[in-house]
């Protein structure tokens, strides 16, 4: 195959006329009967001669030189009305051959909610393990790093306005313990000979430090040192739970100690920060 | 044990590390007359390490290549070959370190060194010394001025990461250079295995050390010193060859009390 390494593949001459077919369809059952058949690339003068229009791609298009207007005369008077609705399908049909729609022109609370929604169903399949649910692969493949990046930066701003001195240091133990520690934790087991994806890796170990988010912030709503030793030793638990699976799953059964002990080390260096600071 | 393999579709996803199989590279180890786990690391017996692989491919000989093991410093899979031990091998490993009459670690550690007791046995130290200096600075001042102006100290923690990985990869290293240049022979790899199985001791008694009598502290700083200071000079003694170098065995077992020393006088003061 001679394609070129690029993102895109060129189509085969054979699929552009596909597409082009299939385009007729839809603008076919769109105008009820086709009057005429529409050339293989519609000409935009039709679109960009009719002034009422609110799709963003009617914007996009480049006013047309004023000879293929003349030209498509005949055409314009069967499709007017039923142009906008038409045009603008037949642009996310041709567009969905292509990117992905509308990323580039969608509102910004859009994407955003799209990244929420996903850290939060990733959260919800990692710390709250259901035995049985019907796709336990799910967040391992849907991975994302922003999760992880909240939970830590999350922790180290709790534990550093919870400690009364050095508190830009405490955030900066707090941080590099976290971060470095992921990423260690994924070389440990990738050395012992194990499974695993290193993105996946470490987005899980951030989810699974959620828990531990939630007793820093208690510990630092309440000051008292009993209910701050049993709220971190609950969350430490929950959190190592929650790890267990993905872990120990990834390794030679016979070595599935070595590979879940730095993973309770860590949890429990940062329970003991979260306790010792006030 | 291969249905956890075979349940992870892993084989499709991009990025994933393509399995080691170290099995091969035990048994095709005979046809290279100086198995490479000998030379550590390969930049360092320089010449020889490359020199396999060039002649490998001049060859193409690609079974020196596989016994050799040696992707490239920034492969994962090249180190592998030292971290081959299970959950089993590591707990008697660790239980025969606790032993310090008897020098025989290195006949135990000849075919399959490791790093994973190295590196996580002083990564433990490490916190372990960190969060109980804190705890302990912790108790003698609520115990002798009962006022908790107490803060914690985060400096304890790059002190301990600093001197603790410090010692444990320099003084190996430095012996093993010593050693060379007195003629003896010696392998990196298992000097540094020996010394990271060796700090194991400090670990439940800087537990002890928690205690706040005085008496008590130096008496157990004192027998920890001693008794993995004898451990790694025993172990010392009985891989070097030649008798005349006492010297070396003296200041391997005085640097082991000097880290013990360190340990009780900065964090458990």
């Amino acid at each position: 195959m001679s394609h070129s390494h690029g993102d895109t593949v060129p189509l085969h001459p054979s699929s552009q006329s596909d597409i082009d077919e299939i385009e007729n369809l839809i603008n076919a059952s769109f105008q009820s009967g086709p009057a005429t058949v529409l050339p293989a690339r519609p000409p935009s003068p039709p679109r960009a001669s009719i002034p009422v229009s609110s799709s963003p791609f009617m914007a996009s298009n480049l006013p047309p030189p004023p000879q293929q207007k003349s030209s498509s005369t005949p055409v314009p008077p069967a499709l007017p009305p039923p142009i906008p609705q038409p045009n603008s399908h037949q642009n996310i049909s041709v567009s969905g051959f292509g990117s992905p729609p509308n990323t580039l022109t969608e509102p910004v609370w859009d994407t955003v909610k799209r990244d929420l929604s996903r850290i939060v169903s990733n959260l919800k399949l990692v710390v709250f393990p259901n035995p049985f649910r019907e796709d336990p692969g799910k967040a391992l493949r849907d991975w994302d790093l922003w999760g992880p990046f909240f939970f830590i930066v999350f922790l180290g701003l709790v534990l550093s306005w919870s400690a009364s001195v050095k508190k830009s240091e405490v955030f900066a133990v707090a941080f590099a313990l976290l971060a470095a520690g992921a990423i260690i934790l994924t070389l440990n087991v990738l050395l012992l000979g194990g499974h695993i994806i290193f993105f996946q890796s470490l987005s899980l170990l951030g989810y699974c430090l959620f828990p531990l988010d939630v007793g820093a912030l208690i510990c630092m709503l309440k000051d008292n040192v009993i209910i701050k030793v049993v709220v971190v030793c609950v969350t430490l638990a929950w959190s190592s739970w929650a790890a267990y699976p993905f872990m120990s799953s990834a390794v030679n059964p016979r070595r599935k100690a070595l590979a879940l002990y730095p993973v309770f080390l860590m949890y429990i260096s940062v329970g003991f920060l979260i306790i010792a600071i006030d | 044990m291969d249905e956890t393999y075979a349940s992870l579709p892993t084989s499709h996803l991009l990025g994933s590390v393509p399995a080691v199989v170290s099995e091969n590279k035990k048994t095709t180890n005979y046809e290279v007359p100086e198995a490479n786990l000998e030379i550590f690391p390969p930049a360092d017996g320089g010449a020889r390490g490359r020199g396999y692989q060039a002649l490998g491919n001049v060859n193409g000989g690609d079974e020196q290549q596989a016994a050799n093991g040696w992707k490239g410093v920034f492969n994962v899979s090249s180190y592998t070959q030292y971290f081959n031990v299970d959950t089993d091998i590591v707990l008697e490993r660790i239980k025969s370190s606790l032993n310090p009459l008897v020098g025989n670690f290195f006949r135990k550690i000849e075919a399959n060194p490791d790093l994973y007791g190295l590196l996580w046995i002083s990564t433990t130290l490490v916190i372990v010394l960190a969060s109980l200096g804190n705890c302990a600075t912790y108790l003698i001042r609520k115990r002798n001025d009962s006022s908790t102006s107490w803060s914690f100290d985060v400096n304890f923690l790059k002190l301990a990461a600093c001197a603790l990985y410090g010692y444990a990869l320099l003084v190996p290293a430095a012996f093993y250079f010593l050693l060379h240049y007195l003629g003896s022979s010696a392998n990196l790899v298992r000097f540094w295995c020996m010394w990271g199985y060796s700090l194991f001791i400090f670990i439940p008694s800087s537990i002890l050390l928690l205690i706040p009598v005085e008496f008590v502290r130096w008496i157990i700083i004192i027998l920890t010193g001693v008794a993995s200071a004898s451990f790694v000079s025993l172990n010392i003694k009985s891989s070097i060859e030649a008798n005349d170098l006492i010297i070396v065995v003296v200041a391997a077992f005085l640097l082991q009390v000097a880290l013990a020393l360190f340990i009780k006088i900065w964090f458990f003061p």
